[in-house]
């Protein structure tokens, strides 16, 4: 306290005026009718800049932030209500090239600190829902917090970097690291658990930590030591790397090491990998040595099962081409994928054996090559990165994402061929890598991806796997072209595009609960006694869900908002280990744990999700549906779904993104 | 919340109606005690509805038979005065407070008041110093003046001209000012800008005044220095000019005189030479464009619109007045500048506000945004700024050198 009370003589005193200043643009702002109060915003931003810039002026608008709050700078903005914000969203802000859009974020979150120290009654948030917030908020910004400002940020932000350093690092020292890192923790198990095949930004995260830990200057308390396993399975899993020797030394011990010492190693590899989804680099130095020598070894330091095991046994010569060409220590994520993908036994299909042999020989076009050079470096070659992508995609295939990118349909449809049809997957990635062009048919005609200009993405999608970063160009294409020749349609193009666009799986009948005309909601109970027929195991004969089918959910926010249409992937129906009925389903967001509002909160884990899967109790599910497929020849009992059950969904629908459309 | 704020309006005083929209002008009614209605074209309605500001909806056009309809309006809603805000508004003002004050030499003063040349005249029958001055209809005259002033000036072939200024007859301020030193620039005045009025160029300080009048008396009178003309201003002007208020104020008291002006505000331009001579260049009767009024509230804390609706309203008391303004300079808490921004170079992508402006201890905030197109137009006249930056601080000679500096830099890059 005599720290900060000492800083804050420092402002007033060296920079008197500038606080004046702020008692003027707050009283002009404050004594301004509502629809005049835009035009003094300017001045109490200005000042604000300034003052955050100086010496203790975090601390200083701390104080003052009440009394601006007040005052109405929050006023229709989404920050008025601090309740829905949401942490992740301040990444962007934070680096926003726009300097207002800076502040406001700054501003709100000291707004937030002042709540959580007891100073600042809210009327709409909790001290101690302010400081989650806050721990939040810095957990996603630590990458900004620990390291120096990248050439991409100064590019961008020039002088505006400054402010958001200065301000996480002034809330990092008032909240206290120790609880950063703890939720940093949580946050990456959390995400860890959904097997995503994009771990980039993850190991970031890690390695900060693992360099937080390191610098003396920074107290972490108790925490952190939820954090060993994660950095361990990076830098130091084994015995023989547990120093993070660099991977010359770690094969000149190889080379010296007796059996049991190898099969030690083996199995440490294989079990931090197993358990945290992260593959060390020198793990890829292990399987490539032990590769050639023993199966033995190999099947340990893949850590398979026995049904993996055969499966290995079985193509022991393919999986010995596919590591010798995918695995190196820049792609040993590639390790895990073809562990999973063994374990998934998909090689006794026989297509796919042949196929993976055409992709080992596959040459890429110009285009493919420098695509993925670009994003990935040259080391290993675009083929090899190519391959571990696909090893991966076909390992995990709830594991796909689509980055930040608008194309969930791609992201959707590689999944789900992967996850179904992983041949028909392998012939596309061929298609697209070698002919940089896919062909498929819509009712009879050919559509190419090269005579289709625009898709729905503006721009090239640069952050994603491998897999997509070469299909997702071609498929967005041929998706953005389907729907245009259903254009002079009535009603959704959905209908027509999703079974032609993702398989002959996908049911012809089709259900939306929305006028596309008029944006109003649309015989709804039929369209909620329909779905219960066709997916509610209790009414439509206990018939498990057979082949994935394409959905449309409406997404809303925490405060129950429209945010928009999405597609996602219903796997199956089942009962958890409590009896509640869930919809598992595959959302092509990076993280699928995502609030939805009144009390939707998307599961990940712990209501018997596998990996990669997303779940919602059944009538929460229902409540943001408004697409589904189903087979018109299996219309399941209709007649027994209760009445009182569709009438809750309903409520649920139009108190939320329903609102204003019945 | 905001609306409990609002003052309750006092029945017993005047009821005025704004011509023209100013969110500014609105606001400081909304905070004052006089019942008011906003006069504006119909792009205002949908705002004015949306926040509940009184408004009629007029679009003022050239005035015309219509005019008296808009005036019977307000006399029938019991308005008792209309506060013109743009130059194109002042006619309509007089026009109408000749019916609502019952007073038809208004209108014509407003005429007056409106067209640049007539002004002048009148100036110079009322005995006030102006420079030379004449109309042009056309390009030869433009060079028959430039000519003529020069040949004046006793100047020989070769020597450099004096410059002239050209201004529209009915425009404010300075849109469509040009300079004009040498024939060939009369070749790149476009055809349409015809009929204007040529003044030779005085060489002196240029400076403008915020005068409020009630009862034929002047009740507050600002002086605004002029730093660069087109780019900076600051109030209260710095102590050498101050040094000539006693004479200002006599020219402004003629001024008043000799247009006979009753009430309400007027806004002159003089030059002031190095032997202390006075020049009147012109007067309008609306508020300032450049801020002035936002720098007035900065320096002394009142509502320059809040004085404009007093000394408009003909039931407003002496006392009143004398209770709302504060004393000329001494009762400044410092000087309020602002400069205007133009964009330099050609190309610009970003607006970038320079460090050294950003980090000046004077510096107030800014109202730039960023740029709509990369190219930037060339600038003929004196165009219109894409923003304003404000400063304060109590040293004069400081705000004047820092205003100046402000001219060499690039806020767009």
């Amino acid at each position: 306290m005599v720290e900060t009370a000492s800083q804050a003589n420092t402002i007033e005193m060296t920079q008197p005026h500038l606080v004046e200043r702020l008692e003027d643009a707050i009283t002009a702002l404050d004594e301004a009718p509502d629809f005049s109060k835009a035009t003094k915003v300017r001045r109490l931003y200005d000042t604000a800049k300034r003052i955050i810039q100086s010496e203790g002026g975090c601390e200083l608008l701390e104080r003052y932030i009440e009394r601006i709050e007040r005052a109405g700078l929050f006023k229709n903005t989404d920050y008025a209500q601090p309740q829905i914000l949401v942490p992740s969203l301040s990444v962007h802000a934070l680096k926003s090239p726009d300097a207002d859009t800076v502040l406001i974020e700054a501003l709100s979150d000291l707004r937030l600190l002042a709540v959580a120290s007891g100073a600042y009654r809210h009327e709409a948030i909790s001290a101690e829902q302010a400081h989650h917030h806050l721990t939040h908020i810095l957990a996603v910004n630590l990458q900004m917090l620990f390291s120096v400002p990248s050439e991409a940020e100064r590019e961008t932000q020039g002088k505006l970097a400054k402010i958001s350093r200065n301000l996480l690092q002034y809330l990092a020292q008032r909240i206290g690291y120790e609880y950063i890192i703890e939720q940093l923790i949580d946050e990456i198990w959390r995400i860890l658990q959904q097997r995503p095949i994009q771990v980039d930004q993850i190991k970031q995260m890690v390695t900060q930590i693992a360099i937080c830990q390191q610098n003396p200057d920074i107290d972490l308390g108790q925490s952190g030591h939820g954090a060993d396993r994660l950095i361990s399975s990076l830098y130091g899993a084994t015995q023989a790397s547990r120093e993070d020797p660099g991977v010359a030394v770690y094969l000149s011990r190889l080379e010296t090491m007796d059996a049991p010492t190898l099969q030690y190693e083996a199995t440490g590899f294989a079990r931090a990998m197993h358990d945290t989804g992260l593959v060390s680099p020198y793990h890829a130095v292990l399987l490539r040595f032990v590769s050639d020598n023993s199966d033995h070894l190999l099947s340990e330091a893949l850590g398979l099962s026995s049904t993996g095991r055969d499966c290995l046994l079985s193509f022991i010569d393919l999986v010995r081409a596919l590591i010798d060409k995918a695995v190196h220590p820049e792609s040993a994520q590639a390790i895990y994928g073809l562990s999973l993908l063994l374990e998934r036994c998909i090689l006794y299909q026989p297509a796919v054996a042949p196929s993976l042999w055409r992709q080992l020989s596959l040459t890429l076009s110009a285009e493919a090559s420098q695509r993925l050079s670009l994003l990935f470096g040259d080391q290993p070659t675009p083929e090899a990165r190519l391959l571990g992508g696909v090893l991966c995609v076909l390992g995990l295939p709830l594991g796909v994402g689509q980055g930040n990118n608008p194309t969930c349909q791609s992201a959707r449809a590689i999944s789900m061929w992967a996850y179904s049809d992983p041949d028909y997957l392998l012939q596309l990635v061929v298609s697209a890598a070698r002919d940089n062009e896919v062909i498929m048919h819509f009712e009879g005609q050919s559509i190419s991806s090269r005579d289709s200009v625009a898709g729905i993405a503006k721009e090239l999608p640069m952050d994603l796997d491998p897999v997509s970063l070469i299909l997702v160009p071609h498929l967005d294409r041929i998706y953005a072209e389907m729907g245009r020749r259903c254009a002079d349609r009535e009603g959704d193009p959905h209908r027509w595009v999703n079974p032609e666009f993702h398989g002959w799986w996908c049911g012809r009948g089709f259900a939306i609960n929305v006028d596309v005309a008029t944006g109003k909601l649309h015989q709804l109970q039929d369209f909620l006694r329909k779905f219960y027929a066709s997916y509610h195991p209790f009414y439509n004969g206990n018939q498990p869900l057979i082949h994935p089918q394409p959905a449309g959910v409406a997404i809303t926010d925490s405060a129950m908002r429209f945010i928009g249409w999405h597609a996602i992937t219903i796997l199956r129906v089942a009962l958890d280990q409590e009896n509640v009925m869930r919809v598992y389903f595959y959302n092509p967001n990076n993280d699928s744990g995502q609030n939805w509002g009144d009390d939707i909160l998307v599961s990940t884990a712990g209501n018997s999700e596998r990996s990669g899967e997303a779940s919602l109790p059944f009538e929460q599910f229902a409540s943001r549906l408004y697409i589904f497929h189903f087979d018109p020849l299996e219309p399941g009992m209709m007649g027994s779904v209760p009445p009182e059950e569709l009438e809750a969904v309903s409520e649920r629908i139009i108190k939320s993104w329903g609102a204003n459309r019945v | 919340m905001s609306e409990t704020k609002n003052r309750t309006k006092n029945p017993d005083k005047g009821y005025v109606a704004f011509l023209g929209w100013s969110l500014n002008a609105v606001e400081a009614a909304e905070k004052f005690d006089r019942r008011y209605v906003v006069v504006a074209p119909d792009w205002a309605e949908e705002y004015c509805e949306t926040h509940n500001i009184p408004y009629i909806k007029w679009n003022f056009e050239r005035l015309n038979d219509r005019s008296m309809e808009i005036a019977q309006t307000l006399k029938e809603k019991g308005v008792d005065v209309a506060i013109p805000l743009f130059e194109e508004t002042v006619e309509w003002a007089g026009a109408i407070n000749s019916v609502l004050l019952d007073n038809p030499k208004l209108f014509g003063q407003s005429l007056l008041l409106r067209d640049k040349a007539l002004m002048k005249r009148r100036a110079q029958l009322g005995g006030i110093r102006v420079g030379i001055f004449e109309e042009a209809h056309d390009k030869e005259d433009v060079i028959r003046f430039l000519k003529r002033v020069n040949q004046t000036l006793l100047k020989l072939d070769g020597d450099p001209n004096d410059p002239i200024h050209l201004k529209a007859f009915d425009k404010a301020g300075c849109l469509g000012h040009r300079v004009i030193r040498t024939p060939d620039e009369v070749d790149m005045i476009p055809d349409e800008e015809f009929p204007v009025l040529m003044e030779s160029h005085l060489d002196g300080w240029e400076f403008a005044v915020e005068a409020w009048v009630h009862d034929g008396k002047i009740q507050f009178l600002n002086i605004s220095e002029y730093v660069t003309l087109g780019y900076s201003v600051f109030v209260p002007a710095s102590p050498e000019l101050e040094k000539y208020r006693p004479q200002i104020k006599a020219q402004i008291e003629k001024l008043i005189k000799t247009f006979d002006i009753d009430f309400g505000f007027i806004h002159p331009e003089y030059f002031v030479t190095s032997d202390g001579e006075m020049y009147f260049g012109e007067v309008a009767y609306r508020p300032p464009g450049f801020k002035v009024f936002e720098l007035l509230e900065q320096a002394y804390g009142f509502n320059a619109y809040q004085g404009l609706i007093l000394s408009f309203d003909p039931k407003t008391s002496q006392e009143e007045i004398d209770d709302f303004f504060p004393e000329e300079v001494v009762d400044a808490k410092g000087h309020a500048g602002c400069f205007g921004v133009y964009p330099r170079r050609r190309v610009v992508s970003k607006l970038e506000i320079p460090d050294e402006t950003e980090g000046h201890a004077y510096f107030n905030y800014h109202e730039l945004t960023a740029p709509l197109e990369e190219t930037v137009t060339k600038r003929t006249a004196f165009g219109t700024h894409w923003g304003l930056v404000y400063f304060f601080g109590s040293d004069a000679e400081t705000m004047r050198d820092l205003l100046k500096h402000q001219e060499s830099l690039d806020f767009y890059v």
